[in-house]
């Protein structure tokens, strides 16, 4: 009987072990699952269009689609995206293919769960020869500058001179041209301008008109309608750019936070202000409609929410995601919010050249054709959003082949705002749903915290993270 | 001298001859026990050392202490994390079980079309917590969703499932508790091995559905339950698709399992070491647990071999 006990809870203990590992196994599978997914866009949009929608990762959490992988290329190639971006790409490593001889095997997924499996791939040196990276992984996966492979080396096969120094310089650390940025971007409003027809009203163009539009929708739509309707990174982020305006300085600069307590506090008054005058919803108001962001929120598609704070190259999927008959329109950015030019500009994705790839020559020579070659490029469009290399950019222009929307957001965008963001800004236990970001203003909004407790927990986060980096 | 090299050289192939007849089925699971160690052991052994360590994915490791281990328990993030845990398993556990043994009474009746019954509840199962799911659960707990939609019909207003720290967790809940086909199927089989000349039995002495159910069919499939219990119970405890695909463990940490906690911990802030400490630390529970229900059979377990004992 002791044997047949003892042997029951040997089981017991194997099964426990097992299960943990089941456990993990299921983890990463829903991971993947949940990882793997974009339901980005509609059939037969133009390249174009969607292209640029999934220019930026903050723009494309939890989309839906499998990662696929093919392997025994002379080269391997991984990136994040839309199906339109994945088509493009693959379509643009075929042709080089029939040009140059050399075949890419590539990997290709969503943005969400995304970078957990990169980062995985990165501190094991399994990753691809050629990545496309968001540009904070510079800091965050190569502080150690054995990563990434310095562009510097391979200049005579990728020409370097189609991009603006000042843009190399934002990927260059410790003088290692760690990637090459294939476009900025930045924060810039979008309106649904047929709600704010119904309104009675024009599409905001200052803050002012932005707050007295919360009243006015609520008065002549209903309780359910909003002017505006944000996240809560956007609101860090419309929070950084409204202290921007107000104290012209960089939220982070040298790695010490530039902000005291008593101004994060009135940054952080600033966001609930917005939500108490009812010009955004409360986060409780957006977790209840169960969507898994804003483009796919029936609030937005049918006009309740009229308003987003959003990437300029996220302009051409939140467009095609409103209901049809509503107008889609590009916004501008507020001068009203103090006297300097508030809101940052960054690279929005870069390639990068992974230090295990055994012929960097050759991977930068691919690297030439997706970035400056006339074929190449018009392949890609603006898949990854407005390109800043110069031969590209031309060549789009020349075919018509720019979004205009995008290229109208990215524009204002690009001539306003004139402030930089620390690479930490991104950090993922700042900006991940388990982050700081989250954490504060989740707090706020739900009532847990005071805006003097959010503001010291949020500058304890951030101390936290540049004291680490 | 020849002579005795010999023999000792004869005694020694006939133990090693020996030795290979009898591990010889250790050949066989060969394959498993490399898989095991390689995929299992390995992993398990090192999460062991990490929890010392302040182990990150790109720094690596610079200190070693107990540190890990006094943040779990001072960490109010993390406590919560636990506290929710225990809610979820809790409450899933006993529903389950009530509610996947209630199903596989019914499913134990003589009754028209009950393979097909059966398939349809093992079904959820299947799906398990997948991306589809999460849109289904969505689609009916959201504030405009199918429930509240529903409850509106006969004037009431249901509560926001999703974003309410109150009601977040049952939600996730009721996923577990959907998928009870495995249970039900172990459940189906041992009602089927209760002996119908019991109930026969008890009949005759005027015992009715209920009573027969409680004094006949319970104590006789208390093996049975037993075991559910201590898988659901080590399920539940390391439970994570619900929470990940759902609600991403908001509304403000009310549905962060602490398998979600250390996936977080581990692949978005990369602290490995914090991440084995918290997987240890749920580990001692879970083995804790296991050793309560252990403990706890001698007195409502009933093993038909054992003389009732």
């Amino acid at each position: 009987m002791k044997a047949k006990k003892l042997l029951a809870i040997g089981m017991t203990l194997l099964m426990t072990t097992g299960m943990a590992g089941c456990g993990n196994a299921a983890a990463g599978g829903s991971a993947a699952a949940t990882a793997q997914s974009d339901t980005t866009t509609a059939a037969g949009a133009s390249v174009s269009a969607d292209a640029a929608s999934t220019a930026a990762p903050a723009a494309e959490a939890k989309e839906e689609n499998p990662i696929i992988t093919t392997t025994g290329g002379d080269l391997n190639m991984s990136w994040w995206g839309g199906d339109s971006r994945h088509e493009a790409t693959m379509k643009a490593l075929d042709a080089y293919k029939a040009k140059s001889g050399v075949t890419v095997s590539y990997s290709y997924g969503a943005w969400s769960g995304w970078e957990d499996s990169m980062a995985a791939m990165f501190s094991t040196n399994t990753a691809p020869d050629v990545n496309q990276i968001n540009w904070n992984w510079i800091y965050q996966y190569d502080a150690a500058g054995d990563k990434f492979v310095d562009l510097n080396t391979v200049a005579d096969t990728l020409d370097l001179t189609q991009f603006d120094q000042k843009y190399l310089d934002m990927c260059t650390k410790d003088g290692k041209l760690a990637a090459v940025p294939i476009s900025m971007t930045g924060r810039i409003f979008y309106w649904d301008k047929t709600t704010f027809d119904k309104a009675g009203i024009s599409t905001p163009t200052s803050l002012a008109e932005l707050e007295a539009a919360g009243k006015t929708f609520k008065e002549k739509l209903g309780d359910d309608y909003y002017p505006l309707a944000i996240g809560e990174y956007d609101r860090m982020i419309l929070m950084v750019t409204y202290l921007e305006s107000k104290y012209g300085k960089n939220w982070v600069e040298e790695g010490k936070l530039q902000y005291d307590e008593k101004q994060v506090q009135e940054g952080l008054e600033f966001i609930q202000k917005l939500e108490t005058e009812h010009v955004i919803p409360s986060l409780a108001t957006i977790a209840g409609d169960g969507a898994d962001s804003i483009d796919k929120n029936d609030k937005w598609i049918n006009g309740k929410y009229a308003g987003i704070y959003e990437w300029d190259s996220a302009a051409s999927k939140y467009k095609s995601s409103l209901a049809e008959g509503n107008e889609f329109v590009v916004g501008d950015e507020f001068k009203d919010m103090g006297k300097y030019q508030g809101g940052f500009t960054k690279v929005s994705m870069a390639f990068a050249i992974s230090t295990t790839c055994k012929d960097p020559e050759k991977a930068a020579a691919l690297l030439q054709y997706l970035l400056n070659d006339d074929e190449g490029t018009t392949i890609l469009a603006t898949e990854r959003g407005i390109p800043v290399s110069k031969a590209a950019y031309a060549n789009l222009e020349k075919q018509n082949l720019l979004d205009p929307d995008v290229a109208e957001a990215n524009k204002k965008v690009m001539d306003y705002n004139s402030f930089q963001i620390d690479p930490t800004f991104e950090a993922s236990e700042l900006k991940s749903t388990d982050g700081v970001y989250y954490d504060v203003f989740g707090g706020l909004s739900y009532g847990d915290y005071d805006s003097a407790t959010a503001a010291q927990t949020l500058i304890d986060g951030v101390n936290t993270v540049l004291s680490a980096n | 001298m020849a002579k005795s090299d010999a023999a000792a050289g004869e005694k020694q192939k006939v133990t090693l001859k020996k030795f290979f007849k009898n591990n010889f089925g250790f050949l066989f699971i060969l394959p498993w026990l490399i898989g095991f160690c390689i995929f299992k052991l390995y992993p398990f052994a090192s999460s062991l050392y990490y929890s010392f360590t302040d182990y990150n994915l790109f720094k690596g490791v610079s200190k070693f202490g107990l540190f890990n281990y006094e943040s779990v328990f001072h960490t109010a993030k993390i406590m919560k994390s636990f506290s929710v845990t225990f809610r979820y398993a809790f409450i899933t556990v006993p529903l389950k079980l009530v509610f996947s043994l209630f199903i596989a009474y019914i499913l134990n009746f003589k009754i028209r079309g009950v393979n097909f019954f059966r398939t349809a509840y093992y079904i959820p199962s299947i799906l398990g917590g997948s991306v589809a799911i999460a849109v289904l659960w969505k689609a009916v707990f959201r504030d405009e969703g199918l429930l509240n939609t529903a409850l509106g019909f006969i004037g009431i207003q249901g509560p926001s499932w999703l974003s309410d720290p109150h009601y977040a967790l049952y939600v996730i809940c009721l996923l577990r508790v959907w998928q009870f086909g495995s249970a039900m199927i172990i459940f189906l089989a041992a009602l089927k091995g209760v002996p119908m000349d019991l109930y026969e039995a008890a009949a005759l002495d005027g015992a009715g559905k209920w009573r027969q159910f409680f004094s006949v069919t319970v104590p006789l499939i208390t093996p049975v339950i037993f075991y559910n219990l201590v898988t659901q119970l080590v399920q539940a405890f390391q439970e994570f698709n619900g929470a990940y695909i759902i609600t991403q463990g908001g509304p403000r940490n009310s549905t962060t399992l602490i398998s979600l906690l250390i996936y977080n911990s581990a692949f978005k802030s990369y602290n490995m070491g914090a991440a084995s400490a918290m997987a240890w630390v749920l580990f001692v529970i879970l083995m804790a647990m296991t050793g309560i229900a252990f403990a706890s059979q001698k007195h409502w377990v009933y093993y038909s071999d054992e003389d009732g004992k």
